[in-house]
């Protein structure tokens, strides 16, 4: 992930291996005189020299590959909405019975966009904090504590969290509020937990991207740590924390597992804070089981969705990115 | 050299897997299909794989489709040996000479929390409850508290036995928490004073109360001899032309191993238990 803050050393080398990088002999040795130097080895080496190339461009091939059929499959499936359903019916309809047939899929995108901009409302804030201290104010002793810490937190299976949701936080919303303590809230505690190590890390390696002379320049003008912290460092690192913020969206929004434990999987509009929704992702893995028909088109459907959405959210990363790098 | 031993490798795996393909269609000499209700399923598939293990050359292989397409597949397309049922036989199914064997009785147990002082509700209040037209314990003669919902979800055999015997043609009210097992639905009553669900009676503990529907309690007896509104029988059918294979197979499922083991397990009650009804 650092790679794309600090990306500089490494493309000049690849892309331009005329230019003196900063490893001159290295340079010279290698990239220049490749075709020279091997003709030097054996033929052995040199067939396992283009085997070993042909193997890892044949492992990148796989993702896109993947990509590719998932999506074709996704959309093969989906396909029947239009016909079936009415894509019309589907995607603006209110109402969801299977046992009516009808399949308005507006309750679960209304459930999926306010749980995740709940979730990031609480999340984005408190991993931003994170990584501003771990970056600018930790010392090496509290980083060394807290950093594992926030990556252990990206290791936790969501089934774990969606268990920590029903035992823990969903009993503590039901005793504030009443009801069942099933509901948004309790889905935007345990997600604003879930995307803090997303967020946290990338804003941290945004930050460590930031040259030092920087800092010691506004220092120098007179500027307090936080005076440097949010008039220099942070607007300086702001396309890199975007990135991290929409990043942690995706998860927040693809999240399944933990959010079917704790959201209620009602299927009808948010009306509240601690009454039961269903997401996207939530009412796609309750019907999957059993879904025929019509009600698997729709399914499909909203795979689809899900699908389009965090298509968008990449290239509005890649899109940000780009015009970061320009400017 | 080198594209020549991944081809190999290929070649081999591939005729690995067409060997294993073959012998897996050779050696299984008998198979006995089940096929039918979701609800009956757990039971049939315990039972097969017992049933296979101590049978060598046979298999028994089960499929949940429901218990309409169960019914068809045995009686009428004849695809199955043995078609299972969570339902009674409508009069046309009747016409095709199938042999009714009842394996289990499930009784749905409405529960609440310990604390409510609520012990019975009649099937209209049930509804409306369900539909979301009473929405407070007090219009019920319990304390003044809200009615927390706790539904199952739509693939739950569960919910479709409730929605039969309470609902009927009646839409749920939207605003119930979904749940996707018996246990979440159980732990939730648990810890929440208003709520109110359903579970079959073999799981219900100490942790939740089942109450009265119409006055009769979700007792063993009482699912037995189907007084109390919420039970029904669960049902292999089987035609004329048993196989010997076949007809053993449910002689293992009508035995205490599963009885007393699979039955119970699942959460239904044996329809012929070990010294009478239990409790």
């Amino acid at each position: 992930m650092s790679a794309a803050y600090t990306p500089q050393p490494l493309t000049q080398q690849t892309l331009h291996p005329e230019d003196e990088g900063p490893f001159p002999d290295l340079a010279q040795t290698q990239p220049r005189h490749k075709t020279a130097a091997l003709t030097l080895v054996s033929r052995a080496t040199q067939i396992k020299e283009r085997g070993l190339l042909l193997l890892f461009f044949a492992c990148a091939i796989v993702a896109v590959l993947g990509v590719v059929l998932i999506f074709a499959f996704v959309a093969y499936q989906a396909s029947g909405v239009f016909p079936n359903i009415g894509f019309l019916k589907f995607i603006t309809g209110t109402k969801w019975s299977v046992a009516h047939s009808q399949f308005g899929v507006v309750p679960f995108i209304v459930g999926s966009v306010v749980v995740t901009i709940g979730a990031l409302a609480i999340g984005a804030p408190l991993a931003i904090m994170t990584a501003l201290f771990l970056s600018e104010v930790a010392g090496p002793r509290a980083r060394a504590v807290i950093r594992p810490a926030v990556e252990l937190l990206a290791g936790i299976p969501s089934v774990v969290y969606g268990f920590f949701g029903v035992t823990v936080v969903a009993p503590l919303v039901a005793r504030l509020f009443g009801g069942a303590g099933f509901g948004p809230l309790t889905a935007w505690i345990v997600l604003s937990i879930m995307i803090v190590p997303t967020i946290a890390m990338l804003s941290e390696d945004a930050l460590d991207s930031i040259p030092m002379g920087i800092r010691e320049a506004s220092f120098a003008m007179g500027a307090t740590q936080w005076q440097t912290i949010y008039k220099v460092v942070l607007p300086a690192a702001k396309i890199g924390i975007i990135d991290a913020v929409i990043l942690g969206m995706g998860r927040a929004i693809g999240e399944t597992m933990a959010v079917l434990m704790i959201v209620g999987n009602a299927p009808q509009m948010f009306a509240g804070l601690t009454k039961p929704i269903a997401t996207l992702t939530s009412q796609i893995v309750l019907g999957m089981s059993y879904a025929a028909d019509d009600f698997r088109t729709a399914l499909f459907g909203m795979a689809a969705l899900l699908f389009l959405i965090s298509m968008c959210l990449v290239l509005i990363v890649r899109l940000l990115s780009r015009t970061g790098k320009e400017g | 050299m080198r594209s020549v031993r991944p081809a190999v490798a290929l070649l081999l795996a591939l005729m690995l897997t067409g060997a294993l393909g073959l012998s897996g269609c050779t050696k299984g000499s008998t198979d006995i299909v089940v096929s039918g209700s979701t609800t009956v399923e757990p039971i049939a598939e315990v039972a097969g794989e017992d049933y296979a293990k101590a049978h060598p050359g046979v298999s028994v292989l089960v499929s949940g489709l429901g218990s309409s397409a169960g019914i068809e597949a045995v009686g009428v397309t004849r695809t199955a040996d043995i078609g299972t049922s969570s339902r009674d036989l409508k009069d046309n199914e009747k016409k095709l000479g199938l042999e009714v064997i009842p394996i289990a009785h499930d009784g749905i147990a409405v529960v609440v929390n310990p604390a409510n002082p609520v012990r019975n509700l009649t099937l209209a209040q049930l509804r409306d409850i369900y539909a979301g037209k009473i929405t407070n314990w007090k219009e019920v003669g319990g304390d003044d508290v809200p009615i927390t919902l706790v539904n199952r979800d739509e693939s739950s055999g569960t919910r479709d036995a409730f929605t039969k015997f309470v609902m009927g043609d009646t839409a749920f009210n939207l605003d119930a928490v979904v749940l996707p097992g018996t246990g979440q639905v159980r732990e939730v009553i648990r810890r929440t004073k208003g709520a109110v669900g359903y579970i079959s009676e073999g799981f219900v503990n100490g942790q939740v109360r089942a109450l009265a529907v119409d006055g009769i309690t979700p007792s063993p007896a009482n699912i037995a001899s189907e007084k109390y509104p919420l039970s029904r029988k669960l049902y292999f059918l089987v035609r004329k032309d048993l196989s010997p294979e076949a007809q053993g197979y449910v002689d293992y499922v009508l035995s205490d191993a599963i009885q007393e083991g699979a039955v119970r397990e699942a959460g239904y009650l044996p329809v012929n238990p070990k010294g009478g009804p239990r409790k």
